[in-house]
């Protein structure tokens, strides 16, 4: 009895496994059954979501990606634009620069009908957008971390531009409209109460205490502007890129940490 | 990946030692199944790479089928159930937990995202979860209601087999809004982690400890992560991990731990089968084994 078993046992580790027997992960695909309990229980609640977040506010002409990690989050682009100037338009002042974490767009947009419901997976967090003060310093000193930590993190306001080499890297940054960043100049700049609160692994905390609060929650920003756009008949555009410039190598070395900061 | 000498030879000393004729229960066996990172995808994903993937009902489905198989099963989620849709903005997490205790959840544990809502809303999500929320690296001191709550590890007894479950969770700096985590405070979780398995091993004589981790898989030696865990906390058999919504193909073992993570949204079940091999340590093992044993009984 025993040399049988032992060789079913061995007939049996030799076998082709499936991948359920591996230790694989298994597909929850559209085939799989549902469980009809569940499915009912969560029905209700999905018909509130149709209703709620159906809405179509505009049309997207073309996708637009956050990118992956080296590329330029054209996204993070447009949230940011949106910042900078609903913030100026709050404070009735010029607000210079924006920026937001990759971290925190959480969904691309798809190209075509833009429902509420995807601003909402794009930004589900409830931040706020408030305004503070930076030097210059304390600016490029963000735009460094952003570079550590993403190859560069979305923005608005500024050109960026990485040159020199790993062992010497250049690091420096122009006004939108022209002009170089005074390092010692004190500007009005936009981001979120998390942002500010948390840093995201980011130098977020400039040496300034003050924060100016808008009341304002960046998903509410972007549903506004969706909105306004429809009420218009007209497209939400993809930004352009180019807010960041690098020598040739440099976006490599910074993906595989070799820059000497 | 399940090693096929390992396999064959714990097999064997397991045949042997239960001294034919050869019963399934003379091997206990236990099936691990699990998510991480659901983040709120109740339904199925509606587009991008992985659209028409995922769904808890259809997660709950599956869970039922492998169920009804018979054998010894836990359901478990490595954390960041909350904020991703619209459902999360609506219904605050409790839909979320309210559906995976009716699929069936034995365990879970939190992510950073699970305090989006706040001490006061993870307190009212909670009041719709059926299942043990463990962690062991939190301090609850300032939010004691929470503290109730949760617990640092909890033991799933089976017959002949015991499986011990604590949880772990990241740091809350530059991830948590301070406000929404007012009065927990976070923890080196390789102490307090020692702590519990030893326990775990020593005091509840459990054959087989989880950890349900939302350190992230691999952070390159910028933080505490799941490969380091596993090298710095002797005697885990099983991390099921979380954070970083890492596509793992099949568990990476690190000296005895195996360490597996299945991508994130529920798009993935997934499972491990483990058995009693010899000195009564569990090993890693196929689930063909079962039907072919048992019929022998």
């Amino acid at each position: 009895m025993l040399f049988p078993a032992l060789l079913l046992s061995a007939l049996l580790a030799l076998a082709p496994r499936t991948d359920l027997e591996r230790g694989l992960p298994v597909s929850v695909s559209a085939d799989a059954p549902e469980d009809p309990a569940v499915a009912q229980a969560l029905a209700p609640s999905t018909a509130i979501i149709r209703q709620e977040f159906s809405q179509v506010l505009t049309q997207a002409s073309d996708r637009i990606p956050r990118g992956r990690l080296g590329e330029e989050n054209l996204l993070g682009y447009w949230v940011a634009d949106l910042m900078r100037e609903r913030a100026g338009r709050c404070l009735g002042r010029p607000v210079v620069f924006a920026f937001i974490n990759s971290g925190g767009l959480r969904a691309d947009l798809q190209a075509g009908p833009l429902k509420v419901s995807d601003i909402f997976e794009l930004m589900p967090f409830d931040n706020e957008l408030v305004v503070t003060e930076y030097t210059g310093r304390e600016l490029l000193h963000l735009l460094r971390g952003g570079l550590i930590k993403k190859a560069g993190e979305p923005c608005s306001g500024v050109l960026v531009s990485l040159q020199g080499t790993p062992e010497h890297p250049l690091l420096s940054a122009t006004w939108l409209q022209g002009g170089p960043i005074d390092p010692e100049a004190t500007v009005l700049i936009a981001t979120t109460d998390y942002l500010l609160a948390s840093g995201d692994g980011l130098p977020t905390r400039g040496r300034s205490k003050t924060v100016i609060p808008t009341g304002l929650q960046i998903r509410q920003i972007l549903l506004e502007a969706c909105s306004e756009l429809g009420k218009q008949g007209q497209p939400l555009p993809c930004p352009a890129p180019g807010r960041y410039r690098f020598a040739p190598g440099m976006r490599e070395a910074l993906l595989e940490r070799r820059i000497t900061w | 990946m399940v090693d096929r000498r390992a396999f064959l030879g714990g097999l064997g000393a397991a045949l042997l030692a239960s001294r034919l004729p050869l019963r399934a229960e003379a091997s206990p066996r236990i099936t691990l199944l699990h998510t991480n990172d659901t983040h709120s995808h109740l339904e199925p994903l509606a587009s991008g790479a992985l659209a028409g993937r995922g769904g808890i009902a259809r997660r709950a489905g599956l869970v039922k089928r492998l169920r009804a198989q018979g054998g010894n099963l836990l359901l478990l989620d490595a954390g960041d159930v909350f904020q991703g849709t619209p459902y999360f903005n609506r219904f605050r997490g409790l839909l979320d937990y309210k559906l995976m205790s009716m699929a069936g959840y034995d365990a879970g544990t939190l992510g950073n995202h699970d305090f989006d809502a706040g001490i006061e809303g993870l307190l009212a999500a909670l009041e719709e979860a059926s299942f043990p929320m463990l962690n062991c690296n939190f301090s609850w001191k300032g939010a004691p209601r929470l503290a109730e709550r949760i617990r640092p590890w909890t033991v799933k007894a089976f017959h002949g087999l015991k499986v011990g479950l604590t949880g772990v969770g990241v740091e809350f700096r530059g991830l948590v809004f301070p406000k929404n985590h007012a009065g927990v405070e976070w923890r080196d979780p390789v102490a307090p982690l020692k702590g519990v398995v030893e326990y775990l091993r020593t005091v509840e004589k459990v054959d087989l400890v989880v950890v349900l981790s939302h350190l992230g898989h691999d952070h390159h030696g910028e933080a505490i992560d799941d490969l380091n865990l596993a090298r710095l906390v002797p005697d885990i058999d099983v991390i099921i991990g979380g954070h970083t919504h890492t596509f793992l193909e099949a568990p990476v073992q690190i000296g005895s731990t195996r360490i597996f993570q299945v991508g994130y949204g529920g798009v993935n079940l997934g499972r491990m089968d483990f058995t009693l091999g010899p000195m009564g340590r569990v090993i890693a093992c196929g689930s063909a084994a079962i039907p072919l044993v048992e019929p022998m009984g």
